[in-house]
């Protein structure tokens, strides 16, 4: 159920996208141009035999003159198919169809051999499909080629055995396996079950005739159908994988009901707003993408286009009313047409158009009119040449009937009764008496007033404070000189940060008019005060000259925004500056310290300096001697050392600051101090000793 | 000879920890390494659809998509067996499903794109409550009021049959060459359905075509009594999400909008005397769908590498004040090969907590992008970062650690000059005590 009614609604938007109030048009050139890009061969052939089958009966139907010419190679495929003893009856089935189009050299010979072959078959088929590829077969020898015997003698019992197998409890199947029941079934076995009466050697049994006519029409009831009156069969067997669905059904039902029809030349006794229906469902379904369901569609409405020659339905050949335009502009004088034509496009037998009704839109009411269109022979449209007098600008819904001036006409064709259009009547909308005020509150005298020139250029500028107004007013009139209300009055208020506010402009009487008084509106305007953009947008799908105009500005003085006040919603971010590359960053580097120049350096290095040779000055001063220095080898040995050590330490000193590490310098240190305390302790006692020896003498 | 197995380790162990950083970067839907033959799931309310959006599907198909076909109620839908996604998109055309079929729901959507898997939603004024709400979870909330569709007075598309103006030519569509193809659209797009608003707290969404500000959506039928709550260029008619995982999204207001009947029509906008063969729908869907199913736009940066100037291999440590060296391949994918990415405004951060240095990267024009700079006085660990956020193009984020030590003690400077009285003055000290020690003791 959920599914069915998920189909119908995106059935429904397919259709309601195509045309508003249900206008169906007949199969155009556009099908034409379409048929030739769907159905465009590769290498020089269509695929299969089956594909290019469709395909040639596409262009036939549709009468396209400059097909490709694949004739030689199909007809090489189909020669081999028939000869072939091996080819499935599929194949066998699909080459014949392809003949039968083709007319490709085929002898007598090989047609028999496959007429006894599908024969053969026959008495072994065990699937609806088997009888099917089968009978058609035989049904396509026996149109395409007289000689050969295709007659039938146990008719009766293959037509049992056949709807034996495909129907059970009223309800189609394709195989008795499969309980699922299925429209597409229906169709097939209609068509098959058609074929055996044609192929039947002798009168088939009356009361199975019979009985399958009660089953068309009992599926007849089982039709699904729109609110436009299109009517359609469902499939219940959906399968994503084949080509099957609705549009299949219908058109495998439309194609086993002319086929039953044809073979039997029993009057069926189906209603033809049926008939109507399943022509709109076709055409509403448009341009098909697919080479199948365009094939589909194109089959099934030349069918329905040829029920004339069938004979059999009681006023069935479906008429379509189309309409060229429903937008009808009063300032260019649009005339409504209404074109009649049979589904492919066809011209219609002599009738007349009648406009009978006319709703206006919104409202029940209908005002009823009987005015007959008068045929234009050269386009073949009908036209209505000047609206009805009740007819201004606005959208309304036509209603129409068309009428078959020949009464044995209406025997052969289906008008569908009325056809509801809706007519969209445009024209200029007049802008007058417009002008904008800023009022003062309490005695509601106008301060500053300006008239506007609508549409047009306006620049003004106003201003105002918290407990003033602003009026905005105009007036529109239709080109008959009535009071237009547009569905779209809006006047916007945007503040310079991009903030904005939209008023719906209401009218009164005949004036369009709108109060704001800013003291109401200051929490709504956020308490942000300044300039103000006005901006003023009318639109109607019916008014021509619908605007969006720049008003000008008003400078708004509200008063500071207390703590608890709503505050402004966030502004959209522009997408364009939210992925800029990002400015660059270079490290600052510490600076390096601030040095003294070298001169300096330099002069202080001799300053420190000074003292040394200040202390050899005076050392010359002093007179300084070495004389005590002891004279025997020993001790000047010890004191040679020891002073040596000093210096060596001194060293250690210099190399420490040179390259030496801590270590290094310790244990140098530690081996030259143990040297230094044994030679310093020698040399300090002798000189000791020698000092008191004199101080002693 | 100990040293070096354990030098080997620490190269190994920090050369992993990188591709720890660089590796979710391969853990796309998309995958860089086998970029083709992808699948996508299409839900349709109705198989008819297949039909008269066939152009739409097989121009998918021609790139080399594979599309599986299911109704939305259909049963048997599953996205994810053990674990796996099967599809590497989905292609949602079921506007007025309220429930799908087999294991998918909302969540199972929403945990599809949060994989990296990419998304098309199309809706229309028979939204179902779940298509609305898959949309409001990507940062797109459709009019609340179920009847509304966008109408636009002074911006529709001329049509003789259809008179409400809610067949809307559009033009108003972003500006960016990776979104919507190098090639301007001229004409206007032919869009019929219903707007939304873009969520401003959600930064991830664009809006790719835009209404005209005369636009509004309300239900065409009825009267307007309060001002409706979307108007003029706040109203958004097809909008794109790029995750932070780079799924790409893309939601329309209107599912006719791919319907092969207005990728065929004409279109004259009311207003311009230019009468369009064509409708740009063709070209914006198949471009935009280019987009989402990463065609375009999806960058890949390799070979990350830096190194001191003179020297080529990569060091374990900088020291301050070291020049060095940084240099990355960027590769866009075409839909058939990985080109390089042309561009003048990729950056590299020197990055500790913040950025120390952010320099513009100078191209060869092949896909190699380098520059050197100066390490900063200040040491700790360091990243490179290449953080590139383009418009429509998918976020690079790499980062690669690096420390910086200080100059050891023995990298000073020595014997400045400013010390030189220092130095003079131990000098003379030491030579003085030396001369005095020996004049103190001998003199007479």
């Amino acid at each position: 159920m959920v599914r069915k009614f998920g189909f119908l609604v995106a059935a429904i938007l397919v259709l309601a996208s195509i045309c508003e109030s249900a206008i169906f048009n007949p199969i155009s050139e556009s099908h034409r141009s379409a048929a030739l890009e769907i159905f465009s061969p590769s290498d020089g052939s269509f695929g299969s035999l089956e594909e290019t089958y469709e395909a040639l009966r596409t262009f036939e139907v549709l009468g396209i003159e400059k097909k490709p010419d694949i004739r030689t190679s199909a007809c090489a495929s189909v020669v081999d198919t028939i000869w072939s003893t091996s080819s499935p009856l599929k194949d066998l089935f699909h080459a014949l169809r392809l003949n039968g189009i083709l007319k490709c050299e085929l002898n007598n010979e090989a047609l028999g051999g496959i007429a006894s072959r599908l024969k053969d078959s026959l008495n072994d088929a065990n699937s609806l499909f088997d009888f099917h590829y089968s009978v058609g077969g035989l049904v396509l020898i026996k149109d395409q080629i007289s000689e050969v015997d295709v007659h039938l003698e146990d008719a009766d019992k293959k037509f049992r055995s056949i709807k034996a197998l495909s129907q059970s409890d009223g309800r189609w199947r394709i195989s008795s396996s499969n309980t699922e029941s299925s429209t597409d079934a229906a169709g097939i076995a209609l068509e098959t079950l058609a074929g055996v009466i044609s192929l039947a050697s002798s009168e088939i049994d009356q009361s199975l005739i019979a009985t399958l006519k009660n089953d068309i029409v009992k599926l007849f009831d089982g039709i699904e159908r729109y609110d436009d009156g299109a009517c359609y069969f469902d499939e219940k067997l959906v399968d994503a994988s084949r080509h099957q669905g609705p549009l299949s059904a219908s058109s495998s039902v439309v194609r086993g009901i002319t086929a039953f029809a044809a073979a039997t030349s029993e009057s069926l006794n189906l209603p033809g707003e049926k008939i109507l229906g399943l022509a709109k469902f076709f055409l509403g379904i448009g341009i098909p993408g697919s080479a199948k369901d365009f094939y589909h569609q194109i089959d099934a409405l030349s069918f329905l286009e040829n029920i004339r020659q069938v004979f059999i339905f009681a006023g069935s050949i479906p008429l379509i009313s189309s309409f060229p335009a429903t937008v009808l502009s009063v300032t260019r004088k649009d005339q409504l047409k209404v074109r009649v034509s049979t589904v492919l496009g066809s011209a219609s037998p002599p009738l007349s158009v009648k406009l009978m009704q006319i709703f206006t839109s919104g409202s029940k009411d209908a005002s009823v009119v009987d005015q007959k269109l008068k045929f234009d022979a050269d386009n073949a449209v009908h036209v209505l040449e000047t609206l009805p007098a009740n007819v201004g600008v606005g959208s309304y819904i036509f209603s129409f009937e068309v009428i078959l001036d020949n009464p044995e006409d209406k025997k052969n064709y289906a008008t569908g009764g009325r056809t509801k259009v809706s007519i969209h009547v445009t024209g200029v909308i007049k802008v007058d008496s417009s002008e904008i005020a800023i009022l003062d509150s309490d005695l509601g005298s106008t301060e500053t007033q300006k008239k506007l020139e609508l549409p047009g250029e306006n620049a003004i500028s106003l201003s105002a404070n918290h407990l003033q107004k602003l009026r905005l007013s105009f007036r529109l009139t239709t080109p008959f000189g009535h009071a237009f209300k547009p569905h779209q009055a809006f006047l916007k208020l945007r503040h310079e940060s991009g903030v904005e506010h939209i008023f719906v402009v209401g009218n009164s009487g005949e004036k369009f008019e709108i109060l704001l008084d800013f003291l109401g509106l200051v929490d709504k305007l956020f308490y942000l005060s300044g300039k103000y953009d006005i901006e003023l947008t009318v639109g109607d799908s019916v008014m021509e000259n619908s605007f969006l105009q720049p008003l000008g500005s008003v400078e708004l003085d509200l008063p500071d925004a207390p703590e608890k006040a709503a505050r402004p919603p966030p502004l959209p971010v522009n997408p364009y500056s939210r992925y800029g590359p990002k400015a660059e960053i270079s490290h600052i580097f510490r600076a390096p310290e601030k040095r003294p120049p070298q001169e300096l350096s330099f002069a202080f290095l001799g300053l420190v300096l000074l003292p040394l040779i200040g202390f050899l000055a005076g050392l010359y001063h002093i007179r300084a001697n070495l004389k005590n220095l002891p004279k025997s080898t020993v001790p000047a040995t010890f004191a040679f050392l020891f002073h040596l050590g000093i210096a060596a330490v001194l060293v250690l000193y210099a190399l420490f600051w040179l390259k030496l590490d801590l270590f290094t310098t310790l244990k140098a240190l530690g081996l030259l101090g143990i040297f230094l305390m044994f030679v310093g302790h020698k040399t300090l006692s002798h000189l000791a000793s020698t000092s008191s020896k004199l101080k002693s003498s | 000879m100990v040293a070096a197995p354990q030098k080997t380790l620490t190269i190994s162990l920090f050369i992993t920890l990188n591709l720890i950083s660089i590796l979710p970067l391969l853990t796309f839907s998309f995958n860089p390494d086998e970029p083709t033959n992808r699948q996508i799931l299409v839900l349709l309310d109705d198989l008819s659809l297949r039909s008269s959006h066939s152009i739409f599907f097989s121009s998918l198909q021609s790139r080399g998509f594979n599309l599986d076909f299911k109704l939305a109620q259909d049963p048997a839908i599953s996205v994810k067996r053990y674990g796996q996604y099967l599809y590497d998109g989905l292609i949602l055309f079921s506007p007025s499903t309220d429930r799908f079929g087999g294991s998918l729901d909302l969540e199972g959507v929403l945990d599809f794109v949060d994989s990296g898997h990419d998304l098309i939603l199309a809706a229309d004024s028979n939204a179902s409550d779940l298509i609305r709400n898959i949309a409001a979870e990507c940062g797109v909330d459709f009019d609340e009021d179920t009847s509304a569709v966008v109408i636009d007075h002074t911006g529709y598309a001329v049509s003789e049959t259809e008179g409400d103006h809610s067949l809307i030519a559009a033009d108003d569509f972003i500006q960016s060459g990776v979104i919507l193809g190098s090639k301007t659209i001229e004409a206007p797009v032919i869009f019929k359905g219903i707007g939304h608003s873009l969520n401003p707290e959600n930064s991830l969404v664009l809006k790719v075509l835009s209404a005209s500000s005369s636009a509004y959506s309300a239900n065409p039928t009825s009267k307007l009594s309060s001002p409706p709550s979307l108007t003029g260029t706040s109203i958004s008619l097809v909008s794109v999400v790029q995750a932070r995982n780079n799924a790409r999204i893309m939601i329309s207001g209107s599912l006719d909008m791919f319907s092969n009947r207005l990728f065929r029509s004409g279109v004259e906008k009311i207003g311009s005397l230019k009468k369009h063969g064509k409708s740009g729908n063709q070209q914006f869907a198949t471009e935009i769908s280019k987009w989402v199913f990463h065609e375009r736009g999806h960058l890949k940066a390799v070979n990350l590498k830096h190194n001191k100037v003179g020297e080529t291999g990569e060091p374990a440590i900088y020291r301050i004040n070291d020049d060095l060296e940084f240099s990355v391949e960027i590769f866009e994918w075409s839909g058939a090969s990985w080109v390089p990415y042309v561009a003048d405004d990729v950056q590299v951060q020197f990055y500790m907590m913040s950025p120390y240095v952010l320099k513009t990267l100078s191209t060869n024009q092949k896909g190699l992008y380098h520059t050197s700079f100066k390490v900063p006085d200040v040491y700790g660990v360091f990243q490179f970062k290449v953080e590139y956020q383009r418009l429509g193009y998918t976020t690079l984020s790499l980062s690669k650690q690096s420390p910086v030590r200080p100059f050891k003690h023995n990298e000073y400077e020595r014997f400045i000059t400013t010390a030189f009285p220092y130095y003079g003055a131990s000098f003379s000290t030491m030579i003085g005590f030396f001369i005095f020690s020996i004049v103190y003791l001998y003199n007479k």
